[in-house]
């Protein structure tokens, strides 16, 4: 697990680079012991987040997702075994003391969680919650805390803010939880916003307004966006780039563009496919899948461990080593040991 | 996205109201919570001012009837005792010292106990292991012999009563809100709150504790009523209050011998009628306070 990637891949370049880097994640892993061994939840996972910009982390349930952005923000328990490095502007934050990492909780880093009306506490009104969320980290009056919980909701969208504010989170509606979650996210403007499948529990038109609502966030305060979903529809929609994650390993990291059009590894390419087309149909008439399982965390298989359900694996090449993610293309990184040959075996047909 | 769409019809907006305008309106529906806190009350003020509001003075003795029980009359509503003083009076006075004994002996429980269980659940480690061994070790001790022996050791007065129940109580509370914090502690808003960078105590006293507000009064009067009924037991079997201090239990310790003897069974019916009326009305005010403290009870129409 301590093959190490090559950080000099990193240097911003291609579409959408040339921003800085405000966070950098380096060989990030995270194990928790089982009672079988150490189950791998996050290996060896490198990226960085640019100023301003939206980055997709896709995978299925169990592919590190989640995990990643825990340990980004030290939520995770104490018995996780967390290795690797978290730079936020240049500073580590990884396995700082809990005391500094308050500091940067929610003032610089905020997160948007999945189910909002359990993120939500029930016996608070929500105007109350989001002047919490602003006062753990601002000395003020209840006029002036009253005053930006006001703005926060009118600036999510929410209808009648006024009335809103005296109600309870039982009395909102699905979607205007989820914008009140953002809303406290974003009530000290911070300069990154973790979004955990926030739109998971939506229906679709629902979605699409928290998506929006997302989007102007970012653009009014210049922040940066993880948005860590299973949904490949959202992740087209806003995204810059896209990381894709499977069984805790990176598999590929590309602008969305080059994702959608230009998919460099099978597995990237088997999710993409799985999708329903109105344009396109099999042969069958059934959506095509990826076969097989995912593999457990604890027993990865030798070399890749997408190879048992790779259809382009080759005995011999994918499980011997794990393989590393590299630079294909320009900005385009797959960990798959054969995307050249495979990039010139599609080209070719 | 328009927010046009999305506005309300007119007079269909929710009617802001405040937090305590909503408890209260929650609280008033709850019938015989309403009542019971009336009675309490009038209990209560009776009890304290006694002094005042007894029809007689429990020290000047009507010595034409000393040594002659009389039954409730006009005269004495619940009818004078062997040493011929006004039963009603007596109670009047012997319910300051119960009713003293439960209230303090349940918020000090109380508040010990819900700082103490929630201390042990959220940080968990050693000090919850201490903690909860200790609070375990009570569960299987016969507390009535304990209580018993301490008073013996410590004195009878009501100060070390409320002492030593609450020295023993807390421990149970300790253990339900440990057991309410562990579960709150998982909650995603709590996780939310510490994303949000919010810290240790900040969690504990702004997101877990006001979710624990319904069960901690259900337990607070829960413990008003047990602190009673102990005291009362402890005072029967000899150990609890003692003369010249008089309580419920006080009363039905002195007259035990009147189950056999009709004409002397208002000594018991009385003040054992007292500690019913007390302790019946104490747990519907407890309900009463669970359902006006839970947001989620009744929906504001």
């Amino acid at each position: 697990m301590n093959n190490a990637v090559d950080t000099s891949l990193f240097a911003p370049s291609g579409p959408g680079g040339g921003n800085e880097a405000i966070l950098e994640v380096r060989d990030l892993c995270v194990g928790f012991p089982s009672d079988d061994g150490i189950l791998h939840a996050v290996d060896n996972v490198s990226f960085d987040l640019r100023a301003n910009e939206t980055m997709g982390i896709v995978g299925e349930s169990g592919s590190g997702k989640s995990v990643t952005s825990m340990a980004i923000l030290g939520l995770l328990p104490k018995y996780a075994k967390i290795t690797g490095s978290v730079k936020f502007r240049g500073e580590e934050i990884l396995g700082v003391r809990d005391k500094d990492l308050t500091a940067i909780r929610g003032a610089k880093i905020a997160m948007v969680f999945q189910d909002a009306l359990t993120s939500l506490n029930p016996v608070f009104r929500v105007g109350d919650q989001i002047a919490e969320a602003v006062s753990v980290h601002r000395k003020c009056d209840r006029k002036e805390l009253r005053e930006r919980s006001l703005e926060l909701l009118e600036l999510v969208g929410i209808p009648n803010p006024v009335a809103r504010l005296e109600q309870f989170p039982h009395e909102y509606s699905g979607g205007m939880r989820q914008r009140a979650m953002i809303a406290m996210a974003i009530a000290n403007e911070p300069d990154i916003l973790i979004a955990d499948e926030p739109t998971t529990a939506l229906d679709v038109t629902i979605q699409a307004q928290v998506l929006d609502v997302l989007e102007r966030i970012r653009d009014r305060t210049s922040s940066s966006i993880m948005l860590i979903t299973h949904d490949l529809g959202v992740v087209a929609g806003v995204a810059d780039r896209v990381l894709v994650m499977y069984a805790g390993r990176q598999v590929e990291m590309a602008t969305v563009d080059d994702l959608f059009y230009r998919g460099l590894h099978p597995y990237a390419q088997g999710l993409l496919a799985s999708l329903p087309r109105l344009d396109r149909r099999g042969d069958s008439g059934q959506l095509s899948r990826i076969h097989g399982q995912p593999p457990s965390l604890v027993f990865l298989p030798p070399g890749c461990a997408f190879n048992p359900r790779c259809p382009h694996a080759q005995p011999g090449v994918c499980d011997q080593n794990v393989p590393l993610l590299r630079e294909v293309e320009r900005d385009h990184f797959s960990s798959c040991i054969r995307a050249e040959e495979l990039v010139a075996k599609g080209s070719e047909s | 996205m328009s927010n046009a769409d999305l506005e309300l019809a007119v007079g269909a907006e929710p009617v802001a109201r405040t937090q305590w305008q909503l408890f209260r309106r929650r609280f008033f529906k709850h019938r015989l919570a309403v009542v019971s806190l009336v009675i309490l009350i009038l209990i209560t003020a009776a009890c304290a001012f006694a002094s005042r509001v007894a029809p007689y003075d429990i020290s000047q003795l009507d010595l034409s009837l000393l040594g002659t029980v009389t039954g409730p009359s006009w005269k004495h509503w619940m009818g004078t005792t062997d040493s011929g003083v006004d039963q009603f009076s007596q109670i009047l006075h012997a319910g300051q010292i119960s009713l003293q004994i439960g209230f303090a002996v349940a918020v000090l429980s109380t508040l010990f106990g819900v700082a103490v269980g929630a201390l042990s659940g959220f940080y968990g480690g050693a000090l919850d292991k201490t903690i909860s061994a200790f609070t375990d070790g009570f569960l299987v001790v016969p507390q009535l012999a304990i209580l018993a022996v301490l008073l013996q050791y410590f004195g009878h007065s009501p100060r070390v009563i409320i002492l030593v129940l609450a020295g023993l109580g807390w421990t149970y509370v300790a253990r339900v809100s440990r057991g309410q914090v562990l579960s709150f502690k998982e909650k995603e808003f709590v996780e939310a709150a510490r994303a949000s960078g919010a810290g240790g105590p900040r969690i504990i006293v702004r997101h877990i504790l006001p979710n624990m507000v319904g069960p901690i009064m259900v337990n607070l009067t829960l413990s008003v009523a047990g602190a009673v009924i102990t005291e009362s037991t402890l005072t029967f079997l000899g150990y609890g209050t003692q003369p010249p201090d008089t309580s419920w239990g006080l009363m039905l310790s002195q007259n035990e011998g009147a189950i056999n003897d009709t004409a002397k069974l208002h000594l018991l019916l009385f003040p054992g009628l007292m500690l019913l009326i007390v302790v019946m009305c104490v747990n519907f005010l407890g309900d009463g306070l669970r359902d006006a403290f839970d947001p989620q009870a009744t929906h504001s129409r």
